[in-house]
């Protein structure tokens, strides 16, 4: 069963056409990356299928679900989450009250109004799993503020994998990365598990190269090509928009 | 019927007084950010500086120009001394004039003292226009020609000069004012002293009609508030039609239903800022 | 945890203790500082923990208080009127929170003043129920079954058992699941939503607990007080309630607790030796706002910092005073 199908969608802002038509699916466990110049539209596109902004056509399934006219917070308990280009943290809370937050929003407790957070252990367990898993034990207790940015894009994608969603969404995990950090955090998401699929929104292609299991190109709110990473690196269209014939580059 | 037309003069009235208030208020508010909670203080305060020159044997039309122009300065007195040290502190600059209002008022009743008065009609309007059956007080009529030209003032103002293009991109956006080179500091001072100065305007206008008693600041100040709310932040068109709603609500609320004019007009309140949460004519502002 | 306990031991020791230092007119005040500490906490509720600045808290203050006078004519029984105040209060403030919590920032504080003169106007003008400008005696009396509670020293103790008794009540409420979560939605609600919280449905749930203690205090306050009157919902009512939170110290419980009693006592002072107490009142307001840091609460880690910290014994993270300015426009 297909997870997730974009069906024919549509978004413009006024005059604006910001996506047309655009088509594409995601396998379970697949690693599925969207690519394409500044202002393509990607990131559009994430918050038209997480709900955050209305379409003007067109349908998203999850599962065979509609969910094109479902609320961010309601998508994630159907098993989809996402992450922000920009970090969106808590920046006064350390990264364990962060990871907190993260993982009550699917506890039927989420309502509990008097019993201290601090007393649930099935919390306490699943935040030190996080810490330990992904070994930031020593920053646990840190103000988020005080993280270093490539600890922040780390955290972000924490707080989204915290629901175990079948299928996270990652806006460009790597944006404004040292090219170290940007190595760690590529090898980060090739250490997800297959359970949890992924689409990404990438312009490193280094990183694009070393997750992907296929890629979409989308250009002026378009899907020009989609395919697998050899068919992406030998098509001609593709090159053109972002090897050469004088458009700027990605890297 | 003619007896509505009549009221409906007198609420049209009562709006434009809101107006002039509104339009003060919203431009604050609009431009600076601030919730200015003692701008229904300056009302008073230009009611009872007319009340007192006239009493000192001035014509009301001096007095009014006087009125206009201590109340102007004494905003401009405490915009420079105290709303200044707090830009961008919203929370502070909510309570600082809050506790103005418990000043201004408390010094209103220490001089002028808790009793009802009034400033009489000026000689020039006290007549009345008969057609008909009906018959419009001229200081009524006078009241909403000055509104109306107040209206058309700030229209011209606000589109036509430079003054209002600053004005307009200071709603829009606050940053690129300063980052054009223009003086804010100035902009911030000159948009307090025409906003208190309007607040005193309405306040001797309505001085023979509303009268001035202890509370009124209050009054006025709720109303105007709601007034921005309904016609939108920074909005003075929206102030205008605003204005003459409420103006004829609570006029024509009092002659139908006596109790309930300020339950129509909080209504009137939530209903437009559950369809529109901008107001009427207000910006969509993004977060 | 350790912190809070001692907290909630110097709470039961001062209000213990206090009646054997204060006279009788300072027992009396020192009651009617429980009642608004009660207010107070639960407008920080709303204002330090979900940023949800209201102008018009006074309201539900005011709807308890009128709930013991109109009902207590019928039904004299203390558990029927309090529990009723407080249902009422609460159910209130969930059917027009629904609506009021749609708007945000200026627009929230505007709709909150105007809902809060609306029920001013009513009460002035339901004259046959409220008694109008007048307002109405109390007739109902304090009697949990056991004889009335007439006198000032007993209801002193009644009124601080029930600010203590609230004071716990939110501190746990603060640390709860929802509490965590609500404070949560006050930094970051978009982030929040995408976690897959119901951002409104947690506005409401504060807003309406924040409704129904602001009643609970109400109700508390017309036995006090024995007589009530349109006053209790102006809005400058709710703007003093206002001013005790955030001196006393946004985004803490015992900030507005301390808020409280400042405030009431200083009224209390002024307005013993002079006449134009408003004026006074009013232009401390304006001073304190212009040299403020941020509240009361604040003001002993700026102390710390200041005197302790210079020593080098302590670290200056752990006792920087703790921010909690929220913006009420953007």
């Amino acid at each position: 069963m297909t997870l997730l199908k974009v069906d024919n969608i549509s978004k413009s802002f006024n005059t604006l056409q910001v996506l047309q038509n655009v088509t594409l699916d995601v396998q379970p466990g697949e690693r599925h990356v969207i690519i394409g110049p500044n202002g393509a539209g990607k990131t559009t596109l994430f918050n038209c299928i997480t709900g955050q902004l209305p379409l003007n056509s067109g349908a998203v399934f999850l599962e065979d679900v509609e969910i094109s006219k479902l609320p961010p917070n309601k998508l994630v308990h159907l098993g989809m989450a996402r992450t922000f280009q920009k970090n969106n943290l808590f920046g006064d809370l350390t990264v364990k009250e962060n990871l907190h937050l993260a993982l009550t929003a699917l506890k039927p407790y989420r309502y509990q109004l008097f019993k201290p957070l601090s007393n649930y252990s099935d919390l306490k367990k699943e935040t030190e799993e996080l810490i330990e898993q992904w070994q930031i034990s020593d920053r646990q207790n840190v103000k988020v503020d005080n993280l270093s940015y490539g600890e922040q894009r780390l955290l972000e994608v924490l707080l989204a994998l915290a629901s175990k969603p079948k299928i996270l969404l990652l806006d460009e995990p790597t944006s404004g990365m040292s090219p170290a950090e940007t190595a760690q955090t590529s090898e980060m998401i090739q250490k997800l598990p297959r359970s949890v699929a992924l689409l990404v929104i990438e312009h490193d292609m280094d990183v694009v190269f070393a997750i992907a299991d296929r890629i979409t190109v989308i250009h002026h709110g378009e899907v020009i090509l989609s395919g697998t990473p050899e068919e992406v690196r030998n098509d001609d269209t593709v090159r053109q928009i972002y090897f050469g014939g004088g458009a700027k580059a990605h890297a | 019927m003619s007896i509505y037309i009549v009221q409906l003069l007198t609420g049209v009235a009562y709006g434009m007084l809101y107006f002039m208030i509104a339009a003060g208020l919203t431009i604050i508010l609009g431009v600076m950010n601030v919730v200015n909670l003692a701008h229904g203080a300056f009302f008073l305060l230009g009611t009872y500086f007319a009340f007192t020159f006239m009493s000192l044997h001035l014509n009301f039309w001096l007095a009014l120009l006087l009125a206009v122009i201590v109340t102007a300065i004494l905003g401009i007195i405490i915009e420079k001394l105290l709303i200044n040290k707090l830009y961008g502190k919203e929370l502070e600059q909510v309570l600082l004039t809050f506790g103005l209002t418990f000043v201004i008022a408390d010094c209103a009743k220490w001089i002028w003292g808790t009793e009802m008065q009034t400033i009489a009609v000026p000689e020039l309007l006290n007549s009345s226009i008969t057609i008909g059956e009906m018959v419009f007080p001229a200081y009524r009529l006078f009241v909403v020609l000055v509104g109306c030209i107040l209206a058309v003032i700030l229209w011209y103002l606000e589109s036509r000069t430079r003054v209002g293009a600053i004005i307009r991109a200071g709603v829009d956006d606050r940053a690129m004012v300063a980052a054009l080179g223009i003086n804010v500091r100035l902009v911030f001072t000159g948009v307090f002293a025409f906003g208190a100065g309007l607040a005193g305007l309405s306040g001797v206008l309505g001085g023979p009609l509303i009268g001035m008693y202890t509370g009124m600041d209050s009054d006025i100040l709720v109303t105007s508030l709601i007034v921005v709310v309904i016609g939108g932040l920074g909005s003075w068109k929206g102030s205008f039609v605003g204005a003459i709603l409420i103006g004829l609500i609570e006029t024509l609320g009092k002659i139908w239903f006596p109790s309930l004019s300020m339950l129509i007009v909080f209504l009137l309140m939530v209903v437009v800022l559950m369809i529109r949460p901008q107001g009427l004519y207000g910006k969509v502002v993004s977060q | 945890m350790k912190n809070n306990l001692f907290i909630i031991l110097i709470l039961i020791i001062s209000v213990s203790g206090l009646p054997f230092l204060l006279s009788g007119f300072g027992v009396d005040l020192a009651t009617e500082i429980y009642i608004m500490a009660i207010f107070a906490m639960s407008l920080g509720l709303l204002m330090g923990f979900a940023g949800m600045v209201s102008l018009g808290h006074a309201a539900f203050f005011a709807i308890g208080a009128y709930t013991v006078a109109i009902l207590g004519q019928f039904i004299n029984n203390v558990y029927i009127l309090i529990l009723s105040a407080i249902i009422i209060a609460g159910l209130i403030a969930l059917l027009t929170g629904s609506l009021f919590i749609r708007t945000s920032n200026f627009y929230f504080l505007m709709i909150t003043l105007a809902f809060g003169q609306l029920l001013y106007a009513l009460a002035w003008q339901l004259e046959n129920w409220t008694g109008g400008a007048d307002g109405m005696r109390v007739s109902a009396t304090l009697d949990f079954g056991f004889g009335e509670i007439a006198s000032p020293l007993a209801i002193y103790y009644l009124m601080g058992i029930a600010f203590i008794f609230v004071y716990i009540l939110l501190k746990l409420f603060v640390n709860s699941p929802a509490g965590r979560i609500i404070k949560g939605i006050m930094e970051n609600p978009s982030r929040m939503a995408a976690l897959g919280y119901e951002v409104r449905v947690y506005k409401l749930l504060v807003y309406s607990l924040a409704g129904a203690l602001a009643g609970f205090a109400g109700s508390l306050y017309g036995y006090f007080n024995m007589f009530v009157s349109p006053d209790l919902t102006y809005w400058k009512f709710s703007g003093e309630v206002m001013i005790m939170v955030i001196f006393g110290g946004v985004g803490t419980l015992i900030g507005p607790v301390l808020g409280a009693g400042l405030f009431i006592i200083l009224q209390n002072f002024i307005s013993s030796y002079t006449e134009r107490w408003q004026l006074i009142l009013g232009a401390i307001l304006v001073l304190l706002v212009l040299v403020g840091k941020g509240g009361i609460i604040h003001w002993f880690g700026y102390f710390k910092e200041k005197f302790i910290i210079r020593k080098g014994t302590k670290n200056v993270e752990t006792s920087k005073p703790i921010e909690e300015e929220r913006e009420v426009i953007t």
